[in-house]
Parts: structure tokens; C-alpha cells; sequence
């Protein structure tokens, strides 16, 4: 009863109200915290004042800005490539080996082969291939763009860019969580959540996937460095492939923007909300802090999504491979089967089973098209050297210059692996915002592969 | 392919027309439904509207608000009759309790989408009375408290109408229209009506919006000439009747003498005198958040390189917005 009174006579005060009493209670909180904090803190005439605004205007100024912001850019990224390249070699070595010791282990006492190989050539192999390669990279990315945000230079980064963004509807700090894209985009969609206002939110969740991940990128390297730049002299072989990766980055950057436009412009339309940025003032980073949110927070997380989708498709990889249709199997079956609407996208069926099978996570995507087309009962690696890679595509599996550069298109448009969409489904909320995100991403990838397909044909280029 | 087949046809077709509650059938009739109370809703605020103007509604003002055949509405008025809505004495029309009470629901619910629509959804201006007039009809009481609440019970509608409160009170329309305004001196605009749309529609384009503190320059029965001190704007006469306006409130006083926060110079200090009453909602918890209250020094310290966003100095963090943003927040500049 005494509750019931209380709250009709707020009731009624509350009508009694002047509009702008909530801008007074705020003020009032202000003035209070300002006279607490004039008593209790002593501040004396900095010098890191200065110095910051120095660093300010340098990385913000038209001149020096936006080189040192694409210097480090490239530089993430190449660390992340190139130094990820030599732990997965160590790691593969390492769980492979685990591997072999496993099957040696069934074969001994006696186990039917076809428990060995689904436990030991699907499940397990798929395990390891995903996380040898997935996790160097990672293990190098997130610490290396975790540096820099604790550095507080990436907020600089979302300052300069947003001239861009906002002409496409979107936030500013999209640009921050692209460049975590790289990285992971299931880590990228995370990272929105930094994006507080919920449109410019969801335009950054729907689009991060135009972002090529690093499970993505050696696909993307392979083709650029066996097809495209094969066929320039050797000594630009290595600055061709990373001018063509570059460029495929370039595209999806392009597909991104105007993704958001569309989006800012249909289903997500109204005016942008407020663009609020903090530029916190420079800091020491702080290494352990580095180390914990970037291992276990980042790292940590993604790779267990995608351990826990990776097993089932190792599982159903090994079945395809090792079930006997005639005097091929089953994957080989269904490849054929694919081939004419791969054509039509100037893939074949070998590779749209591949996606098919490797929406799991992407780094098995090539495993598993070398085991179709080399006929092996497992994910295998595929012969060692470019040339012979570039044999057995082009000779043996009638490939073309369009079915690589189609295959770099589809690979940065298709999409988001299954961890992504789940992430995705988790931070929405919402099966509609999920759909959506695939339903954009594959019809982008097929309306664009078969727009070149078709060109080229048509022009005579194939 | 013989006589079973058919027959499962049949069953299938059957159970597809007739299942209770997702069957063909049944969503027809909830469809029904849902059109006549929506019919029946728009009739209420009619009524509730010609109230307020102190006028009668009648079964002609009613055929032609809802645009449906002079017959319907005969239909429409018995119904309502028997529902203990509304009394026919004549040809006028008049609400009874009942009927008030839920016509006032029904334009709680518009303005509070509206109020949503604008403040959190961020829906330009022009689309929100078109969104709201196809929600209103679909919230209880309670969801709508809950509404309310969550938006800080604000009392009026982006257009300036006021918002019913659950108690069923409604506040007067402020102001007078600009045509019947006589004084001399400033005004400031506290109602745009959104209906017809088309008038609300030039209104928009020519730039005014609610708070906004005019002057007029020139009458005639051509047009109206209006300033802000900056623009003109032209109104025709029918347009300029559908725009309220009323005399200063002090905080226009002081907003007087300021300046928009996007036009001050570079590092020219300045201190903050008000907030737009343009920012509601989202933005404006936003920029309170931050500490862009009245009485804050600030100043710009950064910009981009093409000038917008630029970041400011304020209570000795940086703080970037964009221009549009800027523009809102009115300042005075200091030494």
C-alpha cells in the first residue's frame, strides 16, 4: 500500500515536470563530481599533454595520417601471414605426427580400418588442420591489433576514416572492426560491439564478412602466387602475388562500403545516429593485459567455435571420400553432379563442394578440393611445389585463369563460416539479422562470379 | 496416381483451409479482425480530434476521414453504437466515456511511436507518422506503460502535439497558428501538424522544424516570408495555418546569443549554453554521458582531414562528433 501511494505520487509529480529536468539532474551529478575531483586530485603542468598532441596531429594530419595508418595496416598483416607460415609448419609437424601415432596405435590392436580412418583421417585431421592453421595467425594477429588498441591509436583510426563511413550510413569505428576482420570476422563481429548506436551497429555485423579473414588468405595467396603472378619474371613473382592480394582486399573493401550503403539505404534506412568518439589519451600498453584479452578472450574463443565445427565436418569429409560409388567415390560423385552450376559461376563442382563442405570454418577449403582431385581418402595437402600445383589444376582438372580469379572472388564474397554465423545469431539476437547475413554475402559471391563467368565467355576470354 | 492420391489431396487441402489458428481460413478472420478494429480505431480519433477543435464530428466527416462509402460507415457508427463507444444525437457524433478512454489509448500509442520512432529508431521525420499510424493499433496498456517509461515519459510527440498520460489527461495544444499570430518580435515554433501529409511535407522542405526560433518578415496572401536570422523561408498561407507558434521560452533568450558548437574556430574556447531541443533520445543521453552539460568549457582541438568529425576538448578528454552533431550543441564563446 505504501508503494502504491509513493508511486502515484510520482505520478503526479512527474507531470508537474519542466522538459529539460534530466539535463539538470546530469549537470547537478557534474558540478558535484567536479568539486570532489578539484578537492581530491593536484594537477601540475603536463608535458604528456603536449607530447600527445604532437603524436595527435601527426597521425591525424592529411600528410603523415593515412601512410603511417596503411604502413601499420601492411605491416599487421604481413607479420601475421609470414610469421603465421612458420608456426603452422612446427604445429602441422607436430599434430600430424600425433596422428600417425594415433592410427599406428588402432592398427595395432587390431581396430576395423574404417574406425581408424574416421576417427584418425576425418575427425582428428580435420581438428589439426584447423588448428594448425588457424592458430599462429591469430596467436600473432589479435596481441599485435590488441597493442595498438591499448596504445589508443586505433580510435585515431576510426577519426580519420569516418569522413568515409558516414557517407555510407555507417559508424567510423567500422573501420576498426574491419581491420579486426582480417584477423577473424567471427572476432570482427564481436568487436561491433564497441559501436553503440544499434544501426550503424548491424550495417558493421552484416558487412565484416567482405573482409577477407585470415583463414581466407592463404587461398587467396596460393592462387595469386600460382596463377597470377606466374606468369610475370621471377624476380616479381613474390610483389605480384602481394599486389594481387592486396587488390582482392581492395574489393572487398569496396563491396563493403557499398554494401553498407544499400543497407543504410533499405532495410536499415534512417538518419545516422550519433557519431560519439573518445580519444583517449596515449598509454603504455600494458603487456599481461595484452596477453590475457588477446589469448583468451580472442583467440581462445574463436578457436573452440571453430573446433566445435570443424570435428563434425572432418567426420563427413572422411564419409564422402571413403564411401565407393562405382569405381569413384562419393565426393567425386557429387562433384560431377555440381559441375554445371559450378560452371556457370566458372568454378567447378569439385570447388563448390569444397565451400560446401568447408562452411565449418575456411581453411579447409583447399584440403579438401587437392583430396577430390587427387583422389586420396583424406584432406591432403597437395603437391609441394607451384608448378606441380598449377599441373594438376590446370592440366589435370581443366582449370583457367577465370576459374582462379573467380575462385579469389567467391572466397572474399561467399558466406560466413559457421562460427561467424553463429556469432553473428548471438550478438542479433535474431534469425532474420543471421539469414540475412548469408543470404547477402552467397548471392554476392554468385551474382558477381557469374557476371565475370559470363563476360569472359562471352568476350571470348576462355 | 489413382484415387487414394486424390483424396490426400483433398485431406491436405482441407486442413490447410481449416486448422484453427494458422489454417487459410483462420488467418482471414484474424486479418478481418484486425481491419475493423483498426477501422473502428480511426474512427475513434477522428471523433476524439473534432473534440478537441470543439467541433461535432458527423457521418460525413467520418466517411471522408477514413475514405471508405457513406453505407459502411452507417454500419461502422451501429456497431460502435452497440459496443457503448459513441452516441449518435442527429447527425452529430459523440464519444461516450468508454469511447474516450479508448480513443486516447489509441493517440498515446501514435505519439509514443512517433517519440520512438524519432528518438531511438532515428526515422526522418517525414516517414514516422505513416510508421506509427500502421503500430498504434497494435499495443495493450501495459506494453505501452512499459513504452512510455522506457523512453522517460516524455510529454509531447516530435511534432509538439502532447502525449495522453495514463491516466487519460491531455494537455491543450500549445501555441497558436502562425497566421493567427499578431505580435511583433521572435516566436518560436511548437507544433507542425503532420496531417495532410503533403503540407507537412513542404513545411519540411522548407526547412523548419519544431523549436526552431523564427521571425516573421513579411505577409501577404500570397505567402508568408519567415527568418531565422540566417535563412528565409516561404510558406504559403494554407501551409503556413498548419505550423503553431508561441512566444519565447527563456532558454531561447539565451540560445539568442550563441552559436552552433560546429562553427567555432579552431581552439576558441567556449561554453556550452544549452542543448538543441532538436536532440532527443538516444543522442541526447549520448552527449549528457559525456559531459556536454550547460556551463562546460570546450574547445576544438583536432580535426580530420577533410574538416569533419573534428574532436573536442572537453573537461580534459577528447571528445569527436560530426558536424550535424555539432550543430546542436549551442555555445558562447569565453576568453
Amino acid at each position: 500500500m505504501e508503494a502504491n501511494e509513493i508511486l502515484a505520487k510520482a505520478e503526479s509529480l512527474r507531470n508537474g515536470l519542466s522538459t529539460g529536468f534530466r539535463d539538470e539532474i546530469v549537470k547537478s551529478l557534474y558540478t558535484e563530481a567536479e568539486q570532489i575531483a578539484k578537492r581530491a586530485v593536484k594537477t601540475s603542468v603536463d608535458k604528456k599533454y603536449d607530447f600527445d598532441q604532437k603524436i595527435d596531429r601527426l597521425v591525424t594530419s592529411p600528410y603523415t595520417g593515412l601512410p603511417i595508418m596503411l604502413g601499420l595496416l601492411s605491416i599487421l598483416i604481413w607479420l601475421t601471414v609470414s610469421g603465421a607460415n612458420v608456426v603452422s609448419g612446427w604445429l602441422a609437424v607436430v599434430l600430424f605426427g600425433i596422428g600417425d601415432f594415433g592410427r599406428a596405435l588402432f592398427n595395432q590392436i587390431g581396430a576395423p580400418w574404417w574406425i581408424t580412418g574416421f576417427i584418425w583421417d576425418g575427425v582428428y585431421l580435420s581438428l589439426a588442420w584447423v588448428v594448425s592453421v588457424m592458430l599462429p595467425p591469430m596467436m600473432i594477429f589479435f596481441p599485435a591489433y590488441t597493442f595498438l588498441e591499448d596504445l589508443g591509436y586505433l580510435p585515431r583510426v576510426a577519426f580519420n576514416m569516418d569522413w568515409m563511413f558516414k557517407k555510407t550510413g555507417a559508424h567510423g569505428k567500422q573501420s576498426l572492426t574491419m581491420a579486426m576482420g582480417f584477423g577473424c570476422n567471427a572476432a570482427g563481429v564481436i568487436a561491433t560491439r564497441v559501436i553503440d548506436s544499434p544501426r550503424e551497429r548491424l550495417i558493421a555485423i552484416l558487412t565484416n564478412n567482405f573482409v577477407p579473414c585470415n583463414g581466407r588468405f592463404p587461398t587467396l595467396i596460393m592462387l595469386a602466387t600460382v596463377f597470377v603472378a606466374a606468369s610475370f619474371p621471377p624476380a616479381l613473382t613474390s610483389l605480384v602475388a602481394a599486389a594481387t592480394v592486396v587488390g582482392v582486399v581492395l574489393i572487398g573493401v569496396a563491396f563493403t562500403f557499398l554494401a553498407s550503403w544499400i543497407l543504410s539505404r533499405t532495410v536499415l534506412k534512417g538518419e545516422a545516429s550519433a557519431f560519439t568518439l573518445e580519444l583517449p589519451p596515449y598509454r603504455k600498453p600494458n603487456v599481461s593485459r595484452i596477453i590475457y584479452t588477446s589469448i583468451i578472450d580472442r583467440t581462445i574463443f574463436v578457436l573452440w567455435r571453430a573446433m566445435q565445427t570443424a570435428a563434425p565436418a572432418g567426420a563427413i569429409i572422411w564419409i564422402l571420400a571413403n564411401v565407393p560409388i562405382g569405381d569413384s567415390n562419393l565426393a567425386r560423385a557429387i562433384a560431377d553432379w555440381l559441375n554445371p552450376f559450378g560452371y556457370l559461376l566458372g568454378l567447378d563442382g569439385v570447388i563448390i563442394l569444397a565451400y560446401i563442405i568447408a562452411i565449418p570454418a575456411n581453411e579447409i577449403v583447399v584440403p579438401t578440393m587437392m583430396m577430390v582431385y587427387m583422389g586420396a581418402g583424406m584432406m591432403v595437402n597437395g603437391p609441394t611445389s607451384n608448378h606441380a600445383i598449377f599441373d594438376l589444376l590446370v592440366n589435370g582438372n581443366g582449370w583457367t585463369m577465370l576459374t582462379a580469379i573467380n575462385l579469389m572472388l567467391f572466397s572474399l564474397l561467399h558466406n560466413p563460416c559457421a562460427t561467424t554465423i553463429m556469432t553473428i545469431y548471438k550478438e542479433t539476437k535474431s534469425v532474420k539479422w543471421a539469414t540475412l547475413s548469408v543470404v547477402m554475402t552467397l548471392g554476392t559471391a554468385i551474382v558477381v562470379t557469374f557476371l565475370t563467368a559470363s563476360i569472359a565467355r562471352l568476350l571470348g576470354w576462355v | 496416381m489413382n484415387i487414394t492420391f486424390w483424396l490426400l489431396l483433398v485431406l491436405i487441402l482441407l486442413v490447410v483451409t481449416f486448422l484453427p489458428r494458422v489454417g487459410l481460413f483462420a488467418v482471414y478472420k484474424i486479418y478481418r479482425a484486425a481491419q475493423e478494429r483498426e477501422q473502428m480505431e480511426d474512427a475513434l480519433k477522428h471523433l476524439l480530434d473534432r473534440e478537441q477543435q470543439g467541433r461535432h464530428a458527423s457521418p460525413e466527416s467520418l466517411a471522408g476521414t477514413l475514405d471508405i462509402p457513406r453505407g459502411n460507415v452507417m454500419q461502422l457508427i451501429e456497431n460502435m453504437e452497440t459496443q457503448d463507444l459513441l452516441e449518435s444525437r442527429g447527425v452529430e457524433l459523440q464519444l461516450t466515456t468508454k469511447g474516450q478512454r479508448w480513443a486516447l489509448h489509441v493517440v498515446r500509442a501514435h505519439r509514443l511511436w512517433e517519440r520512438y520512432l524519432t528518438d531511438e529508431a532515428r526515422m526522418p521525420l517525414a516517414k514516422i507518422h505513416g510508421e506509427a499510424s500502421r503500430r498504434e493499433h497494435s499495443l495493450t496498456e501495459a506494453q505501452l506503460n512499459d513504452l512510455d517509461a522506457a523512453l522517460g515519459h516524455p510529454t509531447r510527440d516530435p511534432h509538439g502535439d502532447p502525449i495522453p498520460t495514463r491516466e487519460g489527461t491531455l494537455l491543450k495544444a500549445e501555441g497558436m497558428p502562425l497566421t493567427a499570430w499578431q505580435a511583433e518580435g521572435p516566436m518560436r515554433i511548437v507544433h507542425l501538424e503532420d496531417e495532410p501529409a503533403l503540407a507537412f511535407e513542404q513545411i519540411l522542405a522548407a526547412g523548419l522544424r519544431l523549436g526552431q526560433t523564427i521571425r516573421i518578415l513579411d505577409r501577404n496572401s500570397q505567402r508568408y516570408l519567415l527568418t531565422d536570422g540566417e535563412t528565409e523561408y516561404r510558406l504559403a498561407p494554407a501551409v503556413a495555418a498548419n505550423v503553431s507558434v508561441a512566444a519565447l521560452p527563456e532558454s531561447e533568450v539565451a540560445k539568442a546569443s550563441a552559436i552552433p558548437l560546429a562553427e567555432l574556430t579552431h581552439n576558441q574556447r567556449a561554453e556550452i549554453v544549452i542543448l538543441d531541443d532538436a536532440v532527443q533520445g538516444f543522442t541526447r543521453r549520448r552527449f549528457l554521458d559525456l559531459g556536454l552539460t550547460p556551463g562546460t568549457v570546450i574547445y576544438p582541438e583536432l580535426k580530420n582531414f577533410f574538416g569533419d568529425p573534428r574532436a573536442y576538448r572537453v573537461r580534459g578528454t577528447l571528445i569527436a562528433l560530426r558536424k550535424d552533431q555539432a550543430a546542436q550543441i549551442w555555445v558562447k564563446p569565453v576568453l
